[in-house]
């Protein structure tokens, strides 16, 4: 089995930060996160420009190119509602250590992702949802068949769609989460990749809280059988935890370093 | 539907490692495939043969090994005439005497040895300690500076004293650290990981991962090495895509197959025969399990190996 991976999620233009580095093409901020993620740990870097209806392309193809240029063609996964921005990002992006991800379609108003990234020799992320999340997982499944089918159709290997079964906050889907749990065990068991935003969890927890859950969600979820997150590498306890879970898993193997690695 | 043979070709390839200097320098590594799988990619550097001769000369060789090198006064003279045997690509000199707890001979002697090997032969040089961790620290050290520029191997650095010889070798004159572990996958993985972390660079470490002669635990030996390439490869683990050299010589030439007379043992028959066929066997094995270069004593083995490797190849 392949190693965990982790995609870093600390470019977003929500950190005000970010957007106006992104907004003054100033690369000095965004560097210093990615490095920051990099050293951590994190395999690829999830690039966020928001909507950025007027000038994504022009930004993306800037983000793309200056994040593989100082960090040795890092893998990247473009994250905008804006098509025509992934798509400026991907003519511009080095595939030497990865395909660039599509983040992300869904069963619904954004399912022609799945055809971007077809189009582009892409890995996408597929939400299991379409209008609002899904209720159960019965319809969790029927939204994977249904964007599976779609990307089939289009000649994408199974494997380049990843399926989000949506993490649910605790506080208030507390009864949810072992659902959420057992949908990631059904893409295992069908031999997809899968990956989410794993702290969307501990949303509105205390500060000192969030890591544990998270940690605790992130080991339940590689038993059933989660490839990939989109987290936090700063947090050192989730890092440590996917580290040992690897070795558990026989992902990778183990040396008494094996955290420092 | 017909048949579509898929290829075995890895995405990940073992550090391709330049051993020695001049017209006679060998690389070692840089395969993607397990080992002789050529009908999966093709493997540009085939595994190479060494040979060994130690600082005792030929006192304490066996009688088969010491025809081959008739009229040869010094080690030095073995060394020339080695250099010169039927697929030989490097030179191994076993620095045996250091052993405090044998002959116990300076590190300036066995230094002064190892500097003049290296002037009287152009092959690339692997110099192997005393087995002696506190002794070869020192030692090992002392002969980096010796062979400064030759860029040759110092085989070992161990968890023991790997901080030593690592500076000395890989840090201060950058030659290639051999990074030893006895058979043990995870202790291999983690010295790499030290050796790395001391700042010696990932593509000047060459790994023995530990041998037995073959029937002396050696399916340990082979299941090391398989996970290693299998991780290497299969995980891309860069930690373990250092290329191994094993020194089969001296695992070989200790056991009774080898050494008992034929007037102890008539049943066995020959024992030179014998002994041969050890180390051709235990040599065939351990490059079918993934070493990139092997260490031989006997000439007919050497020759026998070196052609089996063209063969396969």
């Amino acid at each position: 089995m392949a190693k965990f991976v982790t995609i870093g999620e600390r470019i977003h233009c929500i950190s005000p930060v970010i957007r106006k580095a992104m907004a003054e093409r100033d690369p000095e901020p965004i560097l210093k996160r990615a490095k920051e993620q990099l050293d951590a740990g994190a395999t690829y870097l999830d690039v966020n420009i928001g909507p950025a209806e007027s000038d994504g392309e022009d930004l993306m193809k800037w983000a793309v190119q200056l994040l593989q240029s100082n960090f040795d063609n890092v893998p990247l996964a473009l994250d905008t509602a804006n098509k025509k921005a992934i798509e400026a990002g991907i003519s511009v992006y080095n595939r030497a250590k990865g395909k660039p991800i599509v983040n992300s379609a869904d069963a619904g108003g954004r399912i022609e992702n799945i055809d971007l990234a077809a189009a582009n020799d892409a890995i996408v992320i597929a939400l299991c949802s379409a209008e609002g999340i899904a209720a159960d997982n019965d319809e969790r499944m029927m939204h994977c068949q249904n964007m599976l089918e779609r990307g089939l159709s289009l000649g994408m290997e199974p494997t380049d769609l990843w399926f989000d079964p949506l993490f649910l906050v605790v506080k208030g889907m507390q009864d949810k989460q072992m659902e959420v749990l057992e949908a990631i065990k059904m893409f295992s068991d069908m031999g997809l990749n899968s990956t989410g935003g794993l702290s969307n969890n501990s949303n509105g927890m205390p500060k000192h809280i969030r890591p544990i859950m998270d940690s605790a969600l992130v080991a339940m979820a590689m038993m059933q059988g989660l490839t990939s997150a989109i987290v936090n590498p700063c947090d050192l306890r989730l890092m440590e935890t996917i580290k040992s879970c690897d070795i558990f898993k026989n992902n990778t193997l183990y040396a008494d370093s094996y955290l420092e690695i | 539907m017909p048949f579509n043979a898929k290829s075995g070709k890895f995405n990940a390839s073992i550090n391709v490692v330049e051993i020695g200097t001049g017209d006679k320098k060998i690389k070692i590594g840089g395969e993607n495939v397990l080992p002789f799988y050529t009908f999966d990619a093709p493997v540009e550097n085939a595994p190479k043969v060494g040979i060994e001769i130690t600082d005792f000369g030929l006192e304490h060789e066996p009688d088969c090994v010491k025809k081959y090198y008739e009229g040869c006064a010094t080690v030095v003279d073995m060394a020339k005439k080695a250099a010169e045997m039927e697929g030989v690509d490097f030179l191994s000199i076993r620095l045996e005497g250091g052993d405090p707890n044998g002959a116990n001979k300076s590190t300036e002697e066995l230094v002064q040895l190892v500097k003049e090997v290296a002037e009287a032969v152009d092959l690339p040089l692997v110099v192997c300690g005393s087995k002696n961790v506190e002794k070869d620290a020192e030692l090992l050290a002392k002969a980096a500076e010796a062979l400064d520029g030759k860029n040759a191997v110092l085989l070992s650095a161990r968890e023991e004293n790997y901080k030593a010889v690592g500076a000395a070798a890989g840090l201060a004159y950058k030659q290639l650290v051999g990074a030893e572990s006895a058979v043990d996958i995870n202790l291999a993985k983690q010295l790499n990981v030290l050796l790395t972390q001391l700042g010696v660079d990932g593509k000047s470490i060459v790994m023995n991962v530990g041998s037995a002669a073959a029937g002396y635990g050696f399916e340990y030996v082979v299941s090391t090495m398989d996970r290693i390439k299998a991780a290497a490869l299969g995980q891309g683990d860069t930690t373990l895509q250092m290329p191994i050299i094993t020194p089969v010589a001296s695992e070989v030439w200790g056991v009774k197959e080898a050494i008992a007379s034929e007037a102890d043992m008539p049943e066995w028959g020959d024992q030179e025969e014998r002994g041969i066929d050890m180390e051709v066997e235990t040599a065939a094995a351990v490059l079918a399990s993934g070493s990139n270069a092997v260490i031989l004593k006997h000439p007919v083995s050497v020759a026998t190996v070196s052609k089996m490797i063209k063969a396969l190849m």
